[in-house]
């Protein structure tokens, strides 16, 4: 999943990838509301996993977000 | 405000002639036409632009960045980095709080609104990017360039449709004389080819449909000109009171000693037949700058290459400026900038005065028989002491800048 993440935040949101460790913050990466919100879409229409961008705005780094992505995923 | 001198200290530009100051008046000089078939408006009724080439947004202002901002921010981003730098200035020392930015754009970005508004119709309102708004509104263009270099001062954009980047110039040499800010980031940016943009300039006529020879499509003032071709681009110039600009040390390019601005007050897209509006600008900014009509040597005109502009604009010049001024329009090489135009053209003329030299209007063969005013047909060197630089859009608007050497 983290694979999965870091693609679609380096070649859709163009995110540098080196700057994409589990580690890093929303600042570090900076996702700031409105990237949040893309990122919440194309989790939806490229992996088709429902994480409202409210939910990713609690996420502290991206192992969180990659966590929250997971419990979603398993869900369905 | 007469009396107020403005210098200009710094200048950036993205054309069709190239991206940067050099390669953009090195294609003027040269009459080198940037109009060529455009795959984009492939399913268009005309199908040839001047776009501006090699522009990588990547590239030149980081992947992330090009993903959020429009073309049109992008432009201007790029050449207000130009200009800048070319005056000597670091936006990581300067008093932000004391530099103000004026752009201007007859459009924002219609590229991110297709573009989210085909989003829209074939996957749904849930699937619009939240980006649009942020990317298209046309006030980011001063607001993008603010973040990105740290100016706090005045941040305003101006919409005269193609006259927008010359009144940002004016509305700047306002801010500048009033003590509002002490340097302004002046000047216009535009990125309007799209399908949708490009079938309503062609409904209406406006552009040239000499679809089997692009190169010779935009050619201002001549008598088989058939409309415009358009472009996009940016002029970005940095603009202080002449007094800070010597305390500094700082090059000057020129001055903007006048600043006239009118509306026709007669249609929504023809100009005043007799050219009665820009005359009255014309005659406003030369008051402005304290200057005898029959004393302006040289002008860079509108010279937008459509039937309706060119003679009625030729007639204004002919009847208001006595003392037989050369005439060019930059035009022919860069087509229509439409809301760039009027800062692009203040730049080109700034660097006519300050090297001399007139370039000339590419494609001018044969005028139009109702065109009788000195015309630039090649590249011309002489001394200019005062210069003119004219700028109308749809609406009526005209603005004309009164330019001097520093």
């Amino acid at each position: 999943m983290l694979e999965q993440l870091k693609e679609i935040l380096s070649n859709k949101l163009k995110v540098s990838p080196e700057a994409i460790t589990p580690e890093a913050t929303r600042d570090d990466i900076e996702l700031d509301s409105l990237a949040v919100v893309e990122l919440s879409l194309l989790l939806k229409s490229e992996l088709d996993i429902d994480v409202s961008d409210d939910d990713l705005l609690e996420a502290e780094t991206v192992a969180d977000m990659v966590e929250l992505m997971e419990k979603r995923s398993a869900k369905v | 405000m007469a009396g107020i001198d403005i210098a200009v200290t710094g200048l950036g530009l993205v054309t069709p002639g190239g991206i940067g100051v050099g390669p953009s008046w090195a294609a003027v000089c040269e009459g080198r036409s940037g109009a060529a078939f455009d795959p984009v408006l492939a399913d268009n009724p005309v199908r040839i632009s001047c776009r501006v080439p090699g522009f990588d947004p990547e590239a030149l202002l980081t992947a992330r960045r090009a993903h959020r901002l429009d073309r049109f921010v992008q432009f201007a981003l790029v050449a207000a980095r130009e200009a800048i730098a070319d005056a000597g200035l670091d936006p990581l020392t300067w008093d932000g709080a004391r530099v103000g930015v004026v752009l201007g754009c007859a459009d924002g970005g219609p590229g991110t609104v297709e573009e989210q508004h085909h989003a829209l119709r074939e996957k749904g309102a849930d699937r619009v990017s939240p980006l649009l708004l942020p990317m298209q509104l046309p006030n980011m263009l001063a607001g993008q360039t603010a973040i990105e270099f740290g100016a706090t001062g005045p941040n305003l954009v101006v919409a005269t449709a193609c006259a927008s980047g010359a009144t940002a110039i004016g509305t700047a040499r306002d801010l500048l004389a009033l003590g509002r800010c002490d340097v302004v980031l002046a000047g216009g940016s535009e990125a309007m080819i799209t399908p949708l943009v490009m079938a309503g300039f062609a409904q209406m006529g406006a552009l040239s449909r000499r679809e089997d020879d692009p190169t010779h499509a935009s050619r201002p003032f001549d008598a088989e000109r058939d409309g415009f071709v358009a472009g996009e681009g940016a002029g970005i110039l940095v603009m202080e009171r002449v007094e800070d600009a010597r305390a500094r040390g700082a090059h000057q390019h020129g001055r903007i000693i006048g600043y006239g601005a009118t509306a026709d007050a007669h249609h929504m897209t023809s100009p005043h037949p007799d050219g009665a509006g820009v005359e009255a600008a014309v005659r406003a900014a030369l008051a402005d700058a304290g200057a005898d009509p029959d004393d302006v040597q040289h002008v860079n005109a509108h010279g937008t290459s459509t039937p309706l502009n060119d003679v009625a604009e030729a007639r204004m010049i002919k009847r208001t400026l006595q003392g037989d001024p050369l005439v060019t329009s930059t035009k022919g090489v860069t087509g229509h900038l439409l809301g760039a135009a009027g800062a692009v053209e203040a730049a080109f003329t700034l660097l006519s005065i300050e090297h001399e030299l007139v370039p000339p209007i590419a494609n001018l063969v044969m005028p139009d028989a109702e065109v009788d005013i000195k015309l630039a047909y090649s590249a011309t060197s002489m001394p200019i002491d005062l210069a003119l630089s004219n700028s109308c859009g749809f609406g009526g608007q005209n603005t004309v800048l009164a330019l001097a050497p520093a």
